[in-house]
């Protein structure tokens, strides 16, 4: 379908924090499900829906995101005229601040005055869910509304800090609330939305004359109460990850059967980057139960209730459950481990324990031996 | 490596009729093999890794998936702005138009492309074998020796040289004699049809070829012995490491099970000599509760509920709670449904196996698809092929389409492949 829109999609949520996970990487470049980060899923939206040029738009610890997207030819975004935009923050910014926040939105507005097409998906990466937006679209301007909202009610998945639609019967938002205290049965925000790009150029020039210099569309949208913003209902799956335990939990429910389904059997094919890893082998003696296992791995012992990503090594008689294991991790003999997440390339030396609790698991971090 | 070293071309227009259905929709270097690759990404891979820049294919038989396989290059790394990978189908000229008659043929048809770059060698490749080789050491004793053609060549079994080209050489391996599948070999050293030529040298050659009217036109049979009589300098490159001919079923089937039973040999885990494949965008794979997995190979996509032993899957393939599967390939999109039975089968692209039908339980039986193709008790189902629910078929049949659809036949129907 032709749509005349381009993307933009916020890499970094800077009211959010998983701890460790995202020490050394920005939120969207975060693992998720096996063999993708959570940018994966917005960009694959994005693509799918036949948009053709997408800005990301980092803040800080954006290197695991640029070497993740390289060119953005795995997505179909290394074209000449349209393609990928990284843009990281502009320390030479023209801007006043001499904070590190500066510029976020001086290069956005670059890329947004460099643009022809009507219409900008602005997009956050924290929540997972696979679509496309035709039908968004269309409804957006059949309504003739300035901004569209997609939300859906699901508000005890949402964290703390969401953004909360109130609006009257034919959808037409009444009031944006910031973090309210109350969620359950409310709109929330899936952090996406649809507006001209010449309004989001003057909405963004206008909130850089007030002095403000961090991208946070929900934020200036408060402030122009005569546009008509639109909220659209999603009714598909959506895992919203927020904090260390929700991407623990959003984690085990990929392994139910109808949320499997929604994200990667919809027939929209969700891109990553290319890895060429062997076919994993599943070694004699293994035991794997209700789990997703990644390219290049080798299993010798248990694996159960957990998502393993690429190129994982899992010891004889070494027993896994409800964990993670991210990629190139290297789990000795004898270990046991439950609620567990193992960031990128840890070692586990033989006879390693570790347990968490389903609702705290233990994050061992990035390239650590234990 | 420069640029202008050496140009690949890979032969990979051959049909490979002892593979019967597999290849009746593709070309042999076009099916797929070890779980994610297809038997060309060896020869490609190999290139790449080796920093062979151009590669041409030379297509002929059944092109189309090997065309859109490799498009143009990238996941290979050959797409380049001088060089890269390019599909060559024999083409229309002005005065007259051939197919490639025979191995030789098909490179002098190119000679023009190949003089585009202007290389000083070409590295001639089959696209039937799986192994992994580095070209440039190869290159490398080429240039040191001063040859004009150098064969790579492996020890085989004495009681396996009736089989191959079988090359006599000097104390410093230049070739001193060369037999195509001898009844008595005088030496053990097989050519592996990987032949590096010095690019003037094959081309006078060829040509000459080409004027002889009695010639087959091939590189075994008509070059090698035409340079070798007229004196020309033919070293042998010695190999020693895992290579496999897969021009048969149980060529093709053992060697997939190589991979689960010898997987240090090939070592496709190895991340200094990666084999390149094109992508299925497909998830993680998923084993179910209840589902069992010995000694297995798994790849994107898979959903696994029953039971899996000594055996490879491609991507998304599907087998379903109750069904058993053993010492078998299944192609990717493959499905074997509840409580069915699948014995040292190799499962074609999309093909679906019926409820509680068995394949290989008995390995001898009667069955219209018997074939002589087949043989250690493999049975070949073609791509696309549903298999009534309850149906049995023993070892050794190749199961093709056939139009009669009655009550009799295994076949169900035809489902479309992609």
């Amino acid at each position: 379908m032709f749509i005349d829109a381009m993307g933009l999609i916020l890499a970094e949520n800077r009211r959010l924090s998983l701890g460790e996970l995202t020490s050394k990487r920005a939120q969207a470049a975060l693992p998720f499900a096996g063999r993708y980060r959570l940018i994966d899923f917005m960009l694959s939206n994005l693509v799918n829906t036949g948009i053709s040029r997408v800005g990301v738009v980092t803040f800080n610890k954006y290197r695991s995101l640029m070497d993740h997207l390289g060119s953005g030819k795995a997505w179909d975004l290394s074209r000449k005229e349209s393609g990928l935009f990284i843009l990281p923050p502009n320390a030479q910014s023209d801007s006043l601040s001499s904070s590190g926040d500066i510029g976020d939105m001086t290069a956005v507005l670059d890329l947004l005055r460099t643009s022809h097409w009507t219409h900008v998906l602005v997009c956050g990466a924290n929540n997972v869910f696979t679509t496309t937006f035709d039908d968004f679209y269309k409804r957006h301007v059949d309504a003739g509304a300035d901004v569209s909202f997609l939300y859906d009610t699901d508000g005890a998945e949402a964290n703390r800090s969401a953004t909360v639609l109130t609006t009257d019967k034919a959808g037409w938002v009444k009031e944006i609330l910031l973090s309210p205290e109350s969620r359950a049965g409310m709109k929330v925000s899936l952090d996406v939305m649809l507006l001209r790009r010449q309004l989001l150029i003057e909405l963004l020039s206008d909130a850089i004359a007030r002095g403000e210099h961090v991208l946070s569309l929900d934020r200036i949208l408060r402030r122009h109460t005569h546009l008509r913003i639109l909220a659209q209902p999603f009714e598909g799956v959506c895992l919203r990850i927020h904090s260390v335990e929700s991407y623990f939990a959003a984690t085990m429910r990929v392994l139910e059967k109808p949320v499997r389904k929604s994200l990667f059997w919809s027939a929209l094919p969700v891109y990553t980057k290319v890895k060429d890893e062997a076919p994993s082998h599943y070694c004699c003696g293994c035991e794997v139960s209700n789990s997703m296992i990644s390219d290049g791995c080798r299993i010798h012992g248990r694996v159960e209730d957990s998502m393993v990503f690429r190129a994982v090594t899992i010891g004889a008689r070494s027993s896994l459950k409800n964990c993670i294991v991210f990629q190139d991790a290297y789990i000795s003999e004898g270990c046991e481990l439950e609620n567990v997440i193992l960031d990128k390339a840890c070692f586990l030396r033989p006879g390693v324990k570790l347990v968490g609790q389903a609702a705290y698991p233990v994050v061992i971090g990035k390239g650590a031996v234990v | 490596m420069a640029r202008n070293d050496i140009v690949a071309m890979i032969l990979a227009g051959g049909q490979g009729s002892r593979l019967g259905a597999l290849t009746k929709h593709l070309a042999k270097p076009a099916v797929p093999f070890g779980g994610r690759y297809r038997i060309i990404d060896f020869p490609l891979s190999n290139c790449s890794n080796s920093g062979i820049s151009t590669v041409g294919v030379l297509t002929q038989y059944q092109p189309l998936v090997l065309n859109t396989y490799i498009g143009n290059g990238q996941p290979w790394d050959l797409d380049r702005n001088d060089g890269g990978a390019f599909i060559l189908p024999p083409y229309q000229k002005s005065s007259r138009s051939d197919w490639y008659k025979g191995t030789a043929n098909a490179i002098h048809q190119n000679a023009d492309f190949i003089d585009g770059y202007d290389p000083k060698c070409l590295l001639v490749l089959s696209g039937d074998h799986i192994y992994k080789m580095d070209y440039a050491k190869m290159l490398r004793a080429h240039f040191d020796r001063n040859a004009d053609a150098t064969i790579a060549v492996i020890e085989v079994p004495w009681e396996e040289t009736s089989r191959f080209g079988i090359m006599e050489t000097d104390a410093d391996g230049r070739i001193v004699d060369f037999q195509e599948k001898p009844a008595k070999a005088k030496s053990n050293l097989a050519s592996m049809g990987i032949y590096i030529f010095t690019w003037d040298v094959l081309k006078k050659a060829l040509q000459e070829d080409e004027d002889d009217p009695k010639s087959s036109n091939d590189f075994g049979k008509d070059v090698i012995p035409r340079m070798m009589a007229a004196g020309a300098n033919l070293q042998t490159y010695r190999f020693s490491g895992y290579w496999k001919d897969v021009g048969t079923v149980e060529s093709l089937w053992s060697a997939n099970m190589d991979i689960l039973d010898r997987p240090d040999d090939l070592n496709l885990f190895d991340r200094s000599w990666r084999i390149y494949s094109r992508n299925p965008v497909k998830p993680a794979h998923y084993v179910a509760r209840g589902a069992r997995l010995q000694n297995t190979c798994l790849t994107d996509g898979d959903i696994i509920e029953g039971e899996v032993d000594h055996s490879v899957l491609f991507h998304s393939v599907v087998v379903e709670a109750g069904a058993i599967v053993k010492d078998s390939v299944l192609m990717p999109g493959a499905v074997v449904q509840a409580g069915a039975y699948v014995q040292k089968a190799i499962v074609g692209a999309g093909a679906v196996i019926g409820k509680k039908a068995r394949i290989g339980f008995a390995s001898v039986g009667s069955s219209p698809y018997l074939s002589r193709i087949c043989s250690d008790d493999i049975t070949v189902i073609e791509r696309g092929l549903q298999i009534r629910a309850k149906a049995d078929i023993p070892g050794n049949c190749m199961v093709e389409w056939r139009d009669d659809l009655s009550e009799g036949n295994v076949v169900e129907r035809r489902n479309p492949v992609r």
